[in-house]
């Protein structure tokens, strides 16, 4: 027959391990998996979004060319930076917490929630100056193109641009921009929350790296869809 | 089969090295996506220079992705269910773009008043403006767009 | 009884031993619990209050649409009432009954674990449904929606003057419910199955949940964003899907039904997922074909996400798409033909027992053939102009739905009874009942086929152009009236059997399955030693076994009689 296995399996001296698994292996690999299958919605989440701007875009080429280029691409490579030097950190945190080096793992969270700082700060700017020549989505709008986007936006002295199409970028842009920036503030609270609990010496993080790496995929796809954000609206060619 | 086993539990721990050098490879190719985007390449076959730009724009991008799933995020050492999910979401994605096949073959149907129109494919009546003759003497007589 | 082992032999605690149910009576123990069965327990009385809910705006729709010129309603309240009924039904009741409450409760029995992947995870999933559900409720009762359950723009998002955000925001945090329950499955049966349970052993019903779970996991983000774009547009008086800034209402359109053609197949998955269970066991016979119902589960998973153009036919598609959606819609019948024809080959030759599940699940096999079969009509582009939006429609999908679903639900809910509260309630009643819902169905969405490729449209509250359509209409209230009996009385008797039923063995049914491995009501970790799975599930002897082993001991004692009446012979 086979090998009875007894009712207990050890939980007590590896409190890591939760009841309804066999063993240490079968939990890790299950979150990992779990944490995955919680990212394809993710991609599917924004992945509509990006749909809705690919159809958009091939439509109004011009406009959206137009309404882009009071987009600062110096902002955004540096935040585009930003996002991947953090990306790096949060990986030599899960690294850390592997090592079980715990010092290490609080400090690089750390600069990974400085970056992220960082990140919205630029975001703030960037939606000010937006916010400031009304092109922000809504009923009021920019109605005039000539003053918000300047001389390319005029053609032989007749503006190029049509403003409702370019509403139609803006409404993208903070849409798609914004819920990025709600992922990163709800990252932020996630790593502050893991920060305190390594902080605090927490059988949770320390016993098992794994919540650590869950916390870390999740920050990496954050930046995985800046990686598509940032080409698609501020390095957009110009259609001819 | 067994669902309790954890020969798939690596703990495969990456050098920093790895780490380092990937870093550098996506703030490189970052550079080299913003600098490509200043210059107006050149059409290749039937697709214009704007679509090269974009698609070399894009090929970047999903080159960094590929860095960060595979190495950041672990993939490359990951169980195989685990890469099934990573596929799973992007291929479910390619599926929702199946709806450009809407957009893509409207014109081909030849609408009166609807005439296809040269920038783009939403569907927009023809203005006021452009009056369309009837096609011939045996239209009913029904006034569609005038 | 199956080819499981339970190592020690020892199959069924004593009678007072403590179960899931009785190991704590604390509400805490309850609201803040992670054991899967107590969850599926709490979407079971949530459920069953959202479904009352909607049925009661079912009723007040059969009720208006009694005479021709409206009864009570005015045109506004009426969409109201339909639109309350379609949102409840589909995003509070069939996308989340099946799979939360028989999918939670017995994903883990099913397959030898203690409890799911995540628990706190799965109660947290139950939370979320009820914040949900909450919202939908307050939005309905501080003004409600009036734009059916589609949601369709610009209506919706620009000139609908009804609580859509609100509304809109409850489906938003009941689909994270989904999602969730969704991930909990799939890890849970990748990762957690007993030693020697290979995917080929696996029920049919886990394999139908696991199908279920990929499009839960994969579609309903769509719809998520969809639906919250739509409050982005009303809370911006911004028009991204209609044309006023140069958007696109049928772009609306794909995204809604990418995600809704995957949730009608989340509502019907679980039901064939029961089916397949019942209909086994109830004609104590292997399933006919177990791979191919079991690949038919995934390619309806996967060929689902590729038909969501055949809700829009008259859309001002492109044609070419239509085509294409048309073909595939075809092809999408075909595993679910399968299954049927499966499930009539498990049956014959089988050692049928009539009792009160298996009276539901072939309620089922009728009721679904007709609904999948009127499906195809609506399938094909060109007949579809003509019935697009009439009664037709309707009653296919109620067919479908109320049939499919709801008959799966109820017997799902019989045959499950005693493992789940360890009481027996009166089979007697219970097969009339069956009987009765399927009498009362048919009355009432039959006729509204009828009346459908007649011309009535749907979503009508009068229909003073053709009074002719009345007497269907009233066949159709008299059979809703037969059809509310029918729902109603297990709410009785079901709970009565809570106080005065007999105490329930473990396997009352004498059916096959881990689940009837262990006690009823079961243990909080399920079973008391890790089950170790020999052999496939559905392994039936094709004599009844218990005439096999009458029929041996009768051999036996034969024997014994022979030997007992020649002794000389044996001791020389």
């Amino acid at each position: 027959m086979a090998a009875i296995t007894p009712a207990d399996h050890g939980h007590g001296h590896d409190s890591a391990l939760h009841h309804q698994f066999e063993d240490i292996g079968q939990q890790n690999d299950s979150y990992i998996v779990g944490m995955w299958v919680f990212l394809s919605t993710e991609v599917m989440f924004f992945g509509a979004l990006f749909f809705i701007y690919t159809l958009y875009r091939w439509n109004y080429q011009l406009d959206f060319y137009i309404a882009h280029e009071h987009l600062d691409v110096k902002l955004g490579a540096i935040n585009t930076t930003v996002l991947l030097f953090s990306s790096f950190t949060m990986v030599m945190a899960v690294q850390s917490a592997q090592l079980k080096k715990r010092m290490f793992v609080i400090g690089y969270l750390a600069v990974t929630l400085v970056c992220a700082f960082i990140f919205l700060t630029i975001k703030y700017f960037e939606y000010s100056s937006k916010l400031a020549d009304h092109l922000y989505p809504g009923a009021g709008f920019a109605t005039d193109g000539h003053a918000a986007f300047g001389e390319h936006a005029m053609e032989a002295g007749k503006l190029a641009v049509n403003m409702n199409h370019a509403q139609l970028f803006y409404s993208l842009y903070f849409g798609m921009t914004g819920l990025h920036a709600v992922h990163i503030i709800a990252g932020i609270l996630v790593i502050l929350a893991l920060i305190r609990l390594w902080f605090n010496k927490a059988k949770s993080v320390t016993l098992d790296y794994v919540p650590t790496e869950m916390v870390g995929l999740y920050w990496h796809f954050v930046d995985l869809v800046w990686i598509f954000l940032f080409p698609l609206f501020y390095l957009m060619p110009k259609p001819h | 089969m067994a669902s309790n086993s954890s020969h798939s539990h690596e703990h495969h721990i990456v050098s920093t090295g790895t780490y380092f050098l990937t870093l550098l490879a996506l703030v490189g190719l970052m550079i080299l996506t913003v600098w490509i985007a200043g210059f107006n390449l050149p059409s290749i076959g039937p697709f214009s220079g704007t679509v090269v730009n974009q698609v070399v724009a894009l090929v970047i991008a999903v080159a960094k992705a590929l860095l960060v799933i595979t190495i950041f995020m672990g993939v490359r050492w990951s169980s195989t269910l685990a890469k099934l999910w990573v596929a799973s979401g992007f291929v479910t994605l390619i599926l929702l773009f199946g709806i450009l096949g809407d957009y893509t073959t409207r014109h081909y149907e030849h609408q009166r008043g609807w005439e296809a129109r040269p920038d783009g494919a939403l569907p927009r009546s023809t203005p006021d403006e452009e009056v369309i003759p009837p096609a011939n003497a045996n239209d009913l007589n029904v006034k569609i767009r005038q | 009884m199956s080819s499981t082992v339970i190592p020690s032999g020892e199959l069924q605690p004593h009678v007072d031993e403590t179960n899931y149910l009785n190991v704590s009576h604390t509400i805490s123990s309850w609201l803040l619990t992670g054991d899967h069965k107590r969850i599926a327990l709490l979407y079971l009385v949530s459920t069953s209050f959202f479904f009352f809910l909607g049925s009661v705006a079912a009723g007040l729709i059969r009720y208006e649409l009694t005479s021709p010129a409206g009864v009570v309603l005015e045109s506004d309240t009426y969409n109201k009432v339909f639109s309350s009924h379609g949102i409840l039904m589909v995003f509070t009741f069939l996308v989340v009954a099946i799979p939360a409450i028989f999918g939670n409760f017995l994903v883990p029995l099913m397959i030898g674990a203690r409890d799911l992947a995540f628990p706190r995870l799965n109660l947290a999933s139950w939370y979320m449904y009820m914040t949900g559900g909450t919202l939908i409720l307050a939005g309905m009762v501080f003004g409600g929606v009036d734009t059916g359950w589609t949601f369709y723009t610009p209506y919706s998002s620009m000139y609908s003057n009804g609580q859509v955000t609100m509304v809109i925001i409850g489906i938003f945090i009941a689909g994270f419910s989904t999602i969730t329950t969704g991930i909990n499955f799939v890890v849970t049966i990748h990762k957690m199955r007993a030693p020697g349970m290979t995917w080929f052993r696996l029920p049919l019903f886990i394999w139908a949940m696991y199908a279920t779970s990929l499009m839960m996991i994969l579609a309903t983000p769509v719809v998520a964003i969809t639906l919250l774009l739509v409050v982005y547009e009303r809370t911006f008086k911004l028009p991204i899907f209609s044309p006023e800034l140069g958007g696109d209402p049928v772009l609306f359109q794909h995204l809604f039904w990418f995600y809704s053609h995957p949730a009608v197949y989340i509502m019907i998955l679980p039901a064939f997922a029961v089916i397949s269970e019942l209909i086994a066991n109830f004609s104590r016979k292997r399933i006919f074909g177990y791979h191919f119902v079991a690949f038919s589960s995934l390619a309806i998973a996967g060929l689902g996400f590729l038909v969501w153009g055949h809700h829009m036919f008259v859309s001002s598609q492109s044609m070419y798409e239509s085509i294409v959606f048309s073909l595939i819609s075809f092809l999408v019948a075909v595993p679910s033909a399968i299954k049927i024809f499966n499930w009539m080959a498990t049956m014959y030759k089988g050692n049928i027992r009539l009792q009160s599940p298996m009276i539901y699940a072939i309620a089922f096999l009728m009721i679904f053939t007709v609904g999948g079969l009127t499906g195809l009509f609506l399938g094909a582009a060109g007949t579809d102009i003509h019935l697009t939006a009439t009664y037709f429609v309707v009653a296919h999908f109620h067919y479908v739905m109320v049939g499919g679903t709801m008959l799966a639900f109820l017997g799902a809910l019989h045959y499950w009874w005693p493992k789940m509260t360890g009481r027996m309630f009166a089979d007697g009643i219970a097969r009339v009942n069956a009987v009765i819902v399927f009498i009362g169905f048919n009355l009432t969405f039959f006729p509204q086929f009828i009346v459908g490729w007649l011309g009535m449209p749907r979503r009508y509250h009068y229909y003073y152009f053709a009074p002719e359509f009345q007497a269907y209409h009233i066949m159709s209230t008299l059979g809703a009236s037969v059809l509310g009996l029918g729902f109603i009385l297990p709410a009785f008797y079901l709970t009565k059997s809570l106080f005065t039923g007999e105490k329930a063995s473990a396997n009352p049914w004498g059916a096959h399955g881990l689940e009837w491995e262990t006690s009823s009501p079961p243990p909080t970790s399920n079973f008391l030693e890790t089950p170790i799975v020999m052999d496939e599930v559905y392994d039936f002897d094709p004599v009844s076994d218990h005439a096999e082993d009458l029929r041996r001991i009768a051999e036996e004692q034969q024997r014994k009689l022979n030997d007992s009446n020649r002794p000389s012979e044996d001791h020389n």
